[in-house]
């Protein structure tokens, strides 16, 4: 009987050492990175260059309104509901400069060619960036 | 066959101190009021039982029949509620029966029936409750009771009103009486958040939460043999419930092997602990019924706030998780951009009152042929529901208190 109940009783030990290797006392992941430092990011193809030149200046936006990326991206999209910090043009305007510096970056890096950033910087501009703040995410049309 | 029917009527009264637990998002539904209001549809309950149970006590007088006629009337009462107010008053008036069939049928079944029925009624209620609201409705729930209550009523009928003796409790009755409350306290744990964890967070279906939590029942029989022949059960019992409850604390992930272990091990300390207990307890009559439900009452108190605390900001912070999930996703534009749109309409949804499917954007967008969309599901699935599930931890740490306090208890008066 005895024999049964230690059994029991290093059972439940065993199950907290368990789940403590399994990382129980430890925050899951992934960690919120920091937006203001430099982070890797894939590169190669059409799709992975834009894709981090348009993640790269999310993190310079969000450095510059003191958040995270993730709260920047959930504040343009109201319908999930997570309450916008900032006023639309604090946004408009931070996006527009961390992209710039995103494309700097992408054509310091070589990712982009030096005849076409020139072309993306007038894209991003001029594009309705006001537009896409105010009414959140408004790419759907596109897809 | 006149005691089965109050065996299973005793089942039943147990069983509804958590059978809407799955049935309160329904009702929250139903009744547009807030996460508060829906609560008391169990603490009334509760809190009924317990307070006419020790009025009982101090009366000395116990009625089955007019319980279980309470219990019918009151069913049928809950089942026709068209607003919140009345089934609360309702479930008052059925934990009110609750408490009169309870202490009645202590004179009418034996002490391992009773304890074996009660066991069992609190340990299937929220997954019965849960079957019955995902076949039906939730008003099933107190329909299927009416019967029960109206089969052991045919005989009761004709049971007299008892008084009892005027014997007072002895110490060690009162003890035992002590020991478990807290071990019902421990219980909401094991019962009410174990089960809310794995439907309403993990997304299990109430029959497969069911299937889950029936590791606390089966391990409970399997190790109750072991309690009657074994010095020392009551602690041991207590210790491993307590060990159980800090296993469901840390759970790291929805890993349901882990969960499943961690309620085994509850399980097989309520078989430990239960028969010792109820053996000195029940002699006390209708006191051990109050006992039991101020250990419930209190704990669904304690928790309650904590888990209306952390819930929501646990929500906030695995949203935040998910989105640096689908973010830096290895998947391309095209793929991408749909699904953070369906994921956006699903949590418009999900503000609307519906639980959000986090795997149907990813699926409706071809996450069954493209192996790294597929890879993205699972790991934002999994971030999300071990983000949540971690904020029950303090609830489910503070049902260990419980089972840790009961321990010392026993060891400090030798039970």
């Amino acid at each position: 009987m005895k024999l049964v109940l230690i059994a029991l009783l290093a059972s439940g030990l065993v199950l907290l050492g368990v789940e403590v290797g399994k990382g129980a006392l430890h925050e899951p992941p992934p960690k919120l990175a920091d937006p203001c430092l430099p982070r890797g990011g894939r590169t190669g193809g059409l799709d992975a260059t834009v894709q981090r030149i348009v993640l790269d200046g999310l993190d310079g936006a969000a450095c510059r309104l003191h958040t995270t990326r993730e709260e920047l991206v959930l504040s343009l999209a109201p319908e999930v509901g997570v309450r916008r910090r900032w006023d639309e043009h604090t946004i408009e305007v931070a996006i527009r400069a961390g992209l710039l510096r995103s494309i700097d970056e992408a054509q310091r890096r070589g990712d982009i060619p030096d005849f076409v950033a020139p072309a993306l910087r007038s894209l991003v501009r001029h594009a309705p960036i006001d537009r896409l703040v105010r009414g959140g995410i408004g790419l759907a049309s596109a897809f | 066959m006149y005691r089965a029917a109050v065996a299973v009527a005793v089942a039943v009264a147990f069983a509804d101190s958590s059978i809407v637990v799955l049935a309160l998002p329904e009702l929250y539904g139903r009744f547009h009021t807030s996460i508060t209001g829906v609560s008391w549809v169990i603490t009334a309950y509760n809190a009924a039982v317990a307070v006419t149970a020790f009025a009982l006590f101090f009366m000395r007088r116990s009625r089955l029949a007019a319980g279980l006629l309470v219990f019918f009337a009151a069913s049928i009462g809950c089942a026709v509620a068209q607003s919140l107010p009345f089934l609360i008053g309702a479930r008052t008036v059925q934990g009110i029966g609750a408490a009169l069939l309870l202490a009645g049928s202590l004179r009418v079944l034996s002490a391992r029936v009773w304890t074996l029925a009660g066991t069992f009624g609190l340990a299937l209620g929220p997954a019965l409750g849960g079957v019955l609201t995902q076949a039906f409705d939730w008003r099933a729930i107190f329909i299927v009771q009416a019967p029960v209550a109206a089969l052991g009523l045919l005989g009761a009928a004709r049971s007299p009103s008892h008084v009892d003796d005027g014997a007072r409790p002895t110490t060690g009755a009162l003890r035992a009486n002590a020991c478990l409350g807290l071990l019902f306290g421990a219980l909401v744990g094991a019962l009410f958040l174990a089960v809310l964890l794995v439907i309403s967070v993990w997304n299990y279906s109430p029959i497969g939460g069911a299937l889950i939590v029936s590791a606390l029942p089966a391990a409970a029989l399997a190790v109750r043999p072991l309690g009657a022949r074994l010095s020392g059960a009551v602690a041991a019992g207590a210790a491993l419930l307590a060990l159980g409850l800090i296993g469901l604390a840390l759970l790291p992930s929805a890993s349901v092997w882990l969960l499943v272990w961690a309620l085994a091990l509850c399980g097989a300390g309520l078989g430990l602990a239960l028969p010792a207990l109820s053996n000195a307890a029940l002699p006390s009559g209708t006191l051990t019924v109050g006992a039991r439900h101020v250990g419930l009452v209190v704990a669904l108190a304690l928790i309650a706030p904590l888990l209306a605390s952390k819930v929501p900001a646990a929500g906030d912070r695995a949203l935040l998780k998910g989105t640096a999930v689908l973010l830096d996703a290895p998947v391309g534009l095209d793929k991408k951009v749909p699904v953070a749109l369906d994921m956006r309409d699903a949590f418009a949804r999900a503000r609307a009152g519906e639980t959000p499917d986090l795997a149907q954007p990813f699926d409706a967008n071809g996450a069954q042929h493209d192996s790294s969309l597929a890879a993205a599901r699972d790991r934002l699935v999994g971030t999300i529901e071990a983000t949540i599930t971690r904020a029950s931890r303090p609830a489910f740490l503070v049902c260990a208190g419980f089972a840790a306090l009961a321990l010392l208890l026993v060891l400090a008066v030798a039970l």
